[in-house]
């Protein structure tokens, strides 16, 4: 076991850990946050994607040891946030999500997108998702909510 | 009587934004793994590591060995037995844990609990299981083979299942002088909704009953089922799926998992939880589309076709599954093939082949993927041998529209629609007069650009008699819906159906809009909870629309007539002066509430009429589509593809859909599914594939060597709607859930012929990998060679 | 999927680290950013006794040039070179490579010096770095050394480094303005691992590499000196020829994709 701090949404938690656990399964099961979701576990499908430090990363292949010091925002934390409010609202208009499970995972990514590559176009915005899979929606809606988002940020 | 009110657009046909949304986009969606219990213990497999085997023994680790179970340890639970009245149909029990033998990689041996997945691993890991190795069959056509070892040493032979069709070719022997002939395989795959499988049970001792949450599509199936194989009655079992990231097929039927998790919880008195990891659903879940066929088209020289000789072989894999049985997908080729042609003489053979594989699931479009793709392939294929186009071999043979309803050559009653209009329109929409020149104008090298099309007609929503005739474990009948109205007015609607991702919380809140003019933010829809809804066998085969949706509005329609007795007598007025409008039951004399109707009924019953119906106002309808045979959805796709002739890369530069599944009851939603199936459409044709060594050892257990279809892989959709109500359905709706991803691989391949059809190659095996389209080009190559010798 | 039991210790300097794999019991293994290894220790392909983690380790994570070297740290993620943070014509074509490799989630956390530790043939860095030339940095018990990069790798998963020791940086040549390079990689998806590389760099001579094959990635001889004679392009038809020269094991496929790695490897470089 090996003893944790960091920041989680604003938060700060200490916890002792097992040295195996990844962060993701520690936000989803210590802490309850199962808006992070586990989609394969090899940090190719992007479902568990939580910003760190303000960055995007895998919480499925970093275990939460490695997380020690960090601020970690999870979907549940971004209540304030305007980008993310703008993606949550787009996402809805367009159709971007069926079943779900994806979607908080690409919500974060999507987030990066529009706040690190304001003048991205689709093209960009496709290659950038390549690490976010979605299984339902053919990404349509998602690349559309997406490119809402950076038209809107950029008036 | 109800007309609804459809004034502000939010029942059908209205693109109303998705009521589930919400919870989703905040992450606070609730999936089968987000539950929790102290206590509780988490499960993990120990499974085969190889293909074909007998167990010889099961070490358990030392200290731990009441943690670790196997087929011995759980003497009463059953093997899972899908029955089926198909012809000569040989279906194999399927053992929750393996019993005595082993049938596929992946295949449960044992399970281990523990208080983390991860100690749970350990103890799975730490679990030695000697196998005594039997040769494999891992090839459909090989398993054929009189010499081939017997997966089930009892059958005699691999074979499940065979259908056939004969007709007498000489017919139109003399009218069709052109017969085109070819060999077309699909790949194995895995479904892979985002969320894998998973459960938690739990034993409830206030009421007696093991408590499942569950990530199924067919809530009540996995009750009937589990009660069946643990040995419990019905009323023992309760099943929810809470939010289900994804079915598409794989969530559509009992799982071993499911089964032993109950056996679990019942037996040891605690809560345990499974959640299906990535690489146990690329290996176990590697379960679907795999078919050989020889097609041979026979048509005229201008290219109408009249035959169709059709060999299919399916690989079904090692069992049986609960309740659809793996001979379904035998059974749909044989009906589907022919397609939308209206067709004079059909010869079909299918066989069923058992291999050391997992078990054949139906994956959302059922066999119709295959059957499109190869009838499709082989039309264009004629085409060329022709010089004709494509398109107009398709308009020239289809069924016209002045012919339906029309009974096909394979006994399917086709309702309505114009197929040969859809293919014009999608040919139009791509611009093939556009492409065709710059195919002269390019010069050959580099990259090719070819264009492509598929068409194909979907049975949905087949009830009561269709699978009646396969006889299989659970026949759907009249589908229900509940609807009660609450004191305060609004509505609260239960169905048996289960929405993972199609978004019914709001289609079917349009439809109650549609009847009560009932705003779709004051409609609760509760599904996948059988201790709350309707028996039902659930959602699978494009049925929920059409059946709970038609179920729906006639229950809405009699909560209606009930709301209209207590307000024409609130109102002093007649019956017939009243009706449901907008939300309200309106009359010339005023208006009444739906809160002041359900205030009346739950609070106030003094001011009830003496006439009041005393069901009161909660209402249960059953609803069945007459003829039940189906609604019959189509569709063209048509796509334009570049071809790196140096690395055999395709990339689909366009594409194009138009679609007719009758009445749309959102737009939005009808859209959303047809892009998403598109998109694993695009994954069966370019890049999904379940490989095996000679041995039987999956080669794809992580999406590093499986390929998931991503955003750069989906091609900028272009879609167009035909219109085409089902004279035989509530509304005229057809299903269409999974009509996507049929046309899609034939399409694609059809489309790459085309831009290698210079060069003479041809593709004929998905998924159309690099490696693949290089090597027909190289065989091309030598071909030519050989003819210039 | 869940990692086998591990002993972890964050290191809080890289003496510490270094003593820490000396004392180590059993398989030991240093953790950067973690994106390789995090992947093969859930799926239990990698089940080390000792993880060290260096992600705090200071001193790893700087991009500096002095004259025509640039000092590369072991730590510097793939994110930050595809920022731009590497200068010059060495940091463009460092740019093009990093952009490629896998998402930017695992960019962010995952390392050069990770990458190129790891040696997986099929990775970016140990075929592009291999290009560039130049040398790795290596602390052991004993001190600093430096290894060409043409020496460190060795096979799959096999590199010069020795057990107690590790990678901390690399020193590459800074490329004057008139240098060439070129990238090019074949592979299913966009992040997805190569099926085959040419990586390019035409400074003070010609250096070519054929990447993502069974082995090690490797300099192919003849398209250098081609390329040295003044070609400015290789034909597929050519760079079969000279591939299989290296690499006799290949099928038909795989050495066409390399081939064509190669080739527009060249032709980017001249573009």
């Amino acid at each position: 076991m090996t003893e944790l701090t960091l920041k989680i949404n604003g938060e700060d938690v200490t916890a002792d850990v097992e040295t195996r656990l990844s962060l993701a399964d520690f936000i989803r099961d210590h802490r309850r946050l199962t808006g992070t979701h586990l989609g394969c576990e090899h940090g190719v499908c992007g479902a568990c994607t939580v910003l760190m430090n303000g960055e995007p990363v895998r919480s499925c292949i970093t275990f939460a040891v490695v997380a020690d010091g960090t601020e970690i925002t999870t979907i549940e934390g971004f209540e304030d946030d305007d980008p993310m409010t703008l993606l949550r609202q787009a996402f809805h208009e367009n159709h971007a999500l069926q079943c779900g499970y994806c979607t908080p995972g690409m919500l974060v990514a999507a987030r990066d997108i529009v706040t690190r590559l304001p003048d991205a176009d689709e093209d960009r915005v496709r290659l950038e998702l390549a690490g976010n899979l979605c299984r339902c929606t053919g990404y349509v809606g998602i690349v559309n909510a997406i490119l809402s988002v950076i038209e809107k940020r950029r008036l | 009587m109800a007309d609804g009110g459809t004034t502000e657009g939010k029942g059908i046909g209205a693109r109303v934004l998705r009521k589930e949304d919400w919870r989703h986009l905040a992450g606070k969606a609730k999936f089968t793994g987000d539950f929790q219990r102290p206590g509780q213990k988490e499960m993990a497999f120990v499974r085969s590591e190889v293909a074909h085997a007998r167990i010889v023994s099961v070490t358990k680790p030392a200290g731990f060995e009441s943690s670790v179970f196997t087929a011995k340890d759980m003497p009463d639970m059953q093997p899972m037995r899908a029955p089926s009245k198909m012809p000569g149909y040989k279906g194999a029990d399927y053992p929750a844990l393996a019993i005595g033998k082993v049938r596929f990689v992946g295949e449960p041996v044992a399970v281990c609990i523990a208080d983390t997945r991860a100690e749970a691993e350990d103890l799975a890991q730490a679990t030695l299981v000697e196998f005594g190795e039997l040769p494999a069959v891992v090839d459909m056509l090989a398993a054929k083979a009189g010499d081939a070892p017997l997966i089930h040493e009892d059958w005699g032979d691999n074979l499940v299942m065979e259908t056939f069709a004969d007709d007498d070719f000489g017919k139109i022997a003399d009218r069709a002088t052109v017969v085109v002939k070819r060999e077309y395989r699909m790949a194995r795959h895995a479904m892979n909704p985002m969320e894998g499988r998973a459960v938690f049970a739990e034993w409830d001792d206030r009421t007696d009953q093991l408590m499942m949450w569950t990530s199924t599509q067919v809530p009540h199936l996995i009750r009937t089922g589990l009660a069946q194989f643990l040995g419990l009655e019905q009323r023992q079992v309760r099943v929810i799926a809470p939010d289900v990231g994804g079915g598409f097929g794989c969530k559509a039927l009992l799982q071993p998992e499911e089964v032993i998790a109950g056996w679990l919880t019942r037996h040891l008195e605690v809560p345990v939880r499974w959640i299906e990891d990535r690489r146990e659903h690329l290996v176990t879940g590697a379960n679907c589309r795999e078919h050989h066929y020889f097609v041979t088209i026979h048509a005229t020289p201008e290219g109408r076709i009249l035959g169709l000789d059709c060999d299919v072989t399916i690989d079904a894999g090692a069992y049986s599954v609960y309740p659809f049985t793996n001979g379904l997908e035998g059974a749909m080729a044989h009906g589907n093939l022919p397609g939308p042609y209206d067709i004079e003489v059909y010869r079909c053979r299918t066989q069923t082949m058992t291999t050391n594989k997992p078990p054949l699931m139906p994956y959302r479009g059922v066999a119709r993927p295959g059957v499109c793709y190869a009838m499709e392939m082989t039309i264009d294929a004629l085409a060329r041998d022709i010089g004709v186009e494509a398109h107009d071999i398709r308009t020239m043979s289809m069924v016209k529209q002045e012919q339906l309803p029309f009974m096909s050559i394979a006994k399917k009653h086709f309702d309505s629609g114009d197929y040969a209009k859809s293919v014009e329109m999608v040919v139009d929409m791509i611009g093939l007069d556009k492409i065709r020149s710059e195919q002269i104008s390019a010069n050959g090298e580099g990259r090719l650009v070819g264009v492509g099309m598929g068409s194909f007609v979907e049975q949905t929503a087949h009830g009561t008699s269709v699978f009646a005739s396969w006889g299989v474990a659970m026949v759907p009948g009249y589908e229900q819906a509940t609807v009660r109205l609450t004191p305060d007015g609004g509505l609260e609607l239960r169905i048996g159906v289960q929405s993972h991702g199609q978004g019914m919380e709001t289609s079917m809140a349009q439809m109650a809009y549609e009847v009560l003019g009932i705003d779709p933010s004051q409609v609760t829809v509760t599904h996948g909870d059988t201790g709350l809804t309707p028996y039902s066998t659930g959602t699978y085969a494009s049925r929920s629309m059409v059946m709970a949706g038609g179920a729906t509005a006639r229950a809405c329609r009699v909560l209606a007539e009930r709301m209209e007795i207590i307000a024409a007598h609130l109102l002093q007025c007649e019956r017939a002066e009243v009706t449901v409008r907008g939300g309200k039951i309106v009359s010339g004399k005023g208006e009444v509430s739906f809160a002041e109707i359900g205030r009346v009924w739950y609070l106030n019953p003094d001011e009830l009429p003496d006439d009041v119906d005393q069901g009161g106002i909660e209402v249960t309808m059953g609803y069945r589509p007459e003829p039940d045979s189906g609604a019959f959805t189509y569709a063209s796709h048509a796509c334009k593809v570049a071809v790196d002739i140096d690395t055999g890369e395709v990339e689909v530069l366009d594409y194009a859909i138009v679609e007719d599944c009758g009445t749309m009851v959102n737009p939005m939603i009808v859209e959303g599914q047809t892009y998403g199936g598109a998109t694993q459409g695009i994954g069966t044709a370019l890049l999904e594939e379940s490989t095996y060594d000679s041995f039987g050892n999956p080669g794809a257990s992580t999406f590093a060597d499986y390929m998931m279809p991503g955003a750069t892989d989906a091609p900028h959709y272009r879609i167009d709607h035909m219109e085409s109500p089902s004279p035989f359905t509530e509304y005229g709706i057809k299903g269409m859930g999974e009509g996507g991803t049929i046309p899609t691989p034939a399409a694609i391949g059809n489309a790459i012929n085309d831009a290698l059809k210079t060069i003479g190659a041809e593709v004929t095996e998905t998924p159309f990998t690099p490696r693949r389209v290089r090597a027909a080009i190289a065989a091309a190559n030598k071909n030519r060679q050989g003819d210039a010798a | 999927m869940k990692s086998a039991k591990f002993d972890h210790q964050r290191a809080a300097s890289l003496d510490d680290a270094l003593k820490a794999l000396g004392n180590a019991d059993g398989e030991a293994r240093i953790m950067g950013g973690g994106q390789s290894l995090g992947p093969m220790m859930n799926l239990r392909l990698a089940q080390p006794d000792l993880l060290i983690d260096i992600s705090r380790v200071g001193g790893l994570d700087g991009i500096e040039v002095s004259g025509d070297v640039i000092r590369v740290g072991a730590r510097v993620t793939h994110a930050r070179v595809e920022d731009g943070e590497v200068p010059g014509v060495t940091g463009a074509y460092m740019q093009t490579v990093a952009s490629g490799i896998s998402y930017r989630s695992v960019r962010n956390r995952g390392t050069i010096g990770g990458s190129v530790a790891h040696a997986d043939p099929s990775a970016d860095w140990p075929s592009a770095l291999l290009a560039l030339g130049g040398d790795v940095v290596i602390a052991g018990q004993d001190g600093e050394r430096r290894m060409p990069l043409d020496d460190f790798q060795v096979g799959p998963f096999a590199t010069g480094l020795g057990f107690e020791e590790i990678l901390t940086g690399f020193e590459l040549p800074a490329l004057s303005d008139s240098a060439k390079c070129g990238y090019y990689k074949v592979n299913r998806k966009p992040g997805e691992f190569a099926d085959a590389i040419g990586a390019v760099v035409i400074g003070v001579s010609p250096r070519v590499v054929c990447g993502a094959t069974e082995a090690a990635p490797f300099r192919v001889s003849v398209a250098e000196e081609k390329l040295a004679a003044g070609a400015t392009e290789i034909s597929v038809a050519d760079a079969r020829d000279m591939i299989a020269v290296h690499e006799p094991g290949f099928d038909d496929y795989d050495l066409q994709i390399h081939a064509v790695a190669l080739s527009r490897a060249v032709g980017r470089a001249f573009a």
